[in-house]
């Protein structure tokens, strides 16, 4: 079942906005003005859309792709590995498509402008174990990293494609920054950029929808 | 059981890795080279390695290039021993890139050497083979799938910066892999053993390190930027 906008909807979101997202594994982010600083310096209108509440899983990417490479026992970890058009691809054959980065930065902060998605403060707990390379878990596993929105994983977890293009190159957004062994969650308006082509361990995605 | 005769050989050996431990730890507050003028390399700073550190897993003894060999065996329909010469007459690979150690500090050089592909069609891998073991002269073990070393940037280098490789950039013969952290760009090595499942390399076993080995989103503190802190977003650094 798909989250509609209706007024009473409208209605609960404005009111308890913590409590926007619905039981399904899509959430509605509300038309609405927010800062984009210090990535943009305007502030930022992005019109009603949906969007997954967590990254695409390897079990739900296999259905589209089966031939995707897939660890064992990792059906719920979010997928990586994955081009910027199989992304695409894959959003589009859920009649959905990736999120603008705009959209993403919106969702992930919220209407005041976190700097992370659950508030201003680092969290104490540690983002990653000790480790050169990530420990995957199911997708939402870490129930602290959720925006205002009840979106899950967009400041831990893996890097997550977007539409926008930079100069023919694709913008990233979210996941963790791996520091000496050590790691930090990302800041809601971090990015980086990739060669559309490319395919990383840490880079997934979500899917996104216009209503 | 051990042996009296190997337990002398293992404390011999212990012995003598400890002293070299401890001197080159010593000799990093100097800017010298510890290593500089002996038989034996090992992870130092010092001297030239100011500008590209060098990380051994133990100090080992200098390979002599006129005896050394490239053993490639494992699941390999042809079985091969390349001498240095037959290495460097391979069709020559350069390019410009930067290694990422884990440790967080990075440096460039020009490396050359040669596609593995042009090994691969003389000893013909297996293809139920997934990867190779390298085993390098200082006991090092590193693992990399055949996906990576066929990678067009992976490169088989025998010569750095217009020279041959030097003992402490791993003579006569180290990976280039500049997706992936230094740990996984395995020096000085002996052999290559084509196998047919994922490897843990030394590291891997020891330590906190991935099998896999690619460079994350994260940090880097460039030695050729007077260690200034910036930001990188994974996979080769190209600048």
């Amino acid at each position: 079942m798909k989250f509609r906008l209706t007024p009473i909807t409208l209605f609960f979101l404005l009111v308890f906005p913590s409590h926007s997202s619905s039981q399904d594994n899509q959430v509605l982010v509300p038309e609405g003005v927010s800062t984009m600083e210090p990535s943009f310096k305007f502030k930022n209108t992005v019109h009603t859309f949906y969007m997954d509440r967590y990254e695409v899983s390897y079990g739900e990417f296999s259905v589209v792709f089966p031939k995707h490479p897939s660890p064992p026992g990792a059906k719920l970890h979010p997928v990586s590995d994955v081009s910027w058009s199989e992304a695409s691809t894959y959003c589009r054959s859920k009649n959905m498509r990736l999120p603008t980065e705009l959209e993403w930065e919106k969702a992930a902060r919220g209407e005041k402008g976190w700097i992370y998605p659950w508030g201003n403060k680092v969290l104490k707990k540690r983002a990653h174990p000790f480790y050169s390379g990530l420990i995957k878990r199911r997708v939402g596993y870490f129930k602290r990293d959720v925006s205002p929105y009840g979106i899950y994983g967009m400041a831990s977890s893996v890097w997550e494609w977007t539409s926008t293009e930079i100069n023919g190159k694709k913008v990233a957004r979210g996941g963790l920054w791996n520091f000496h062994l050590d790691y930090e969650f990302s800041k809601t308006f971090e990015r980086n950029v990739y060669n559309p082509e490319s395919r990383f361990p840490f880079l997934g995605f979500r899917c996104a929808q216009s209503p | 059981m051990i042996k009296r005769r190997q337990f002398l050989q293992y404390l011999s050996a212990f012995g003598t890795n400890l002293f070299f431990q401890i001197s080159s730890a010593w000799a990093k507050s100097s800017d010298k080279d510890f290593f500089e003028g002996s038989d034996y390399i090992g992870k130092t700073r010092g001297g030239d390695f100011q500008k590209f550190y060098v990380n051994f897993w133990k100090t080992m003894r200098r390979i002599d290039g006129n005896s050394w060999q490239l053993e490639i065996g494992g699941l390999v329909k042809n079985p091969t021993r390349f001498s240095l010469a037959e290495v460097r007459s391979l069709p020559l690979k350069s390019q410009i890139s930067r290694l990422k150690c884990v440790e967080c500090w990075s440096a460039k050089a020009e490396w050359a050497g040669f596609h593995i592909s042009d090994i691969e069609s003389i000893v013909q891998p297996d293809k139920s083979s997934t990867g190779v073991l390298f085993h390098c002269g200082d006991n090092y073990q590193e693992y990399l799938e055949r996906t990576s070393l066929s990678h067009p940037r992976t490169l088989l280098a025998y010569a750095m910066d217009g020279n041959s490789l030097s003992d402490g950039h791993g003579f006569p013969l180290r990976v280039i892999a500049p997706f992936k952290y230094g740990y996984k760009n395995p020096k000085a090595i002996l052999k290559m053993e084509y196998v047919d499942g994922t490897v843990s390399g030394t590291w891997s076993k020891i330590g906190p390190y991935s099998t896999d080995g690619t460079i994350l989103p994260g940090y880097d503190h460039p030695l050729d930027r007077g260690k200034v802190k910036r930001r990188i977003a994974g996979g080769e650094i190209f600048d």
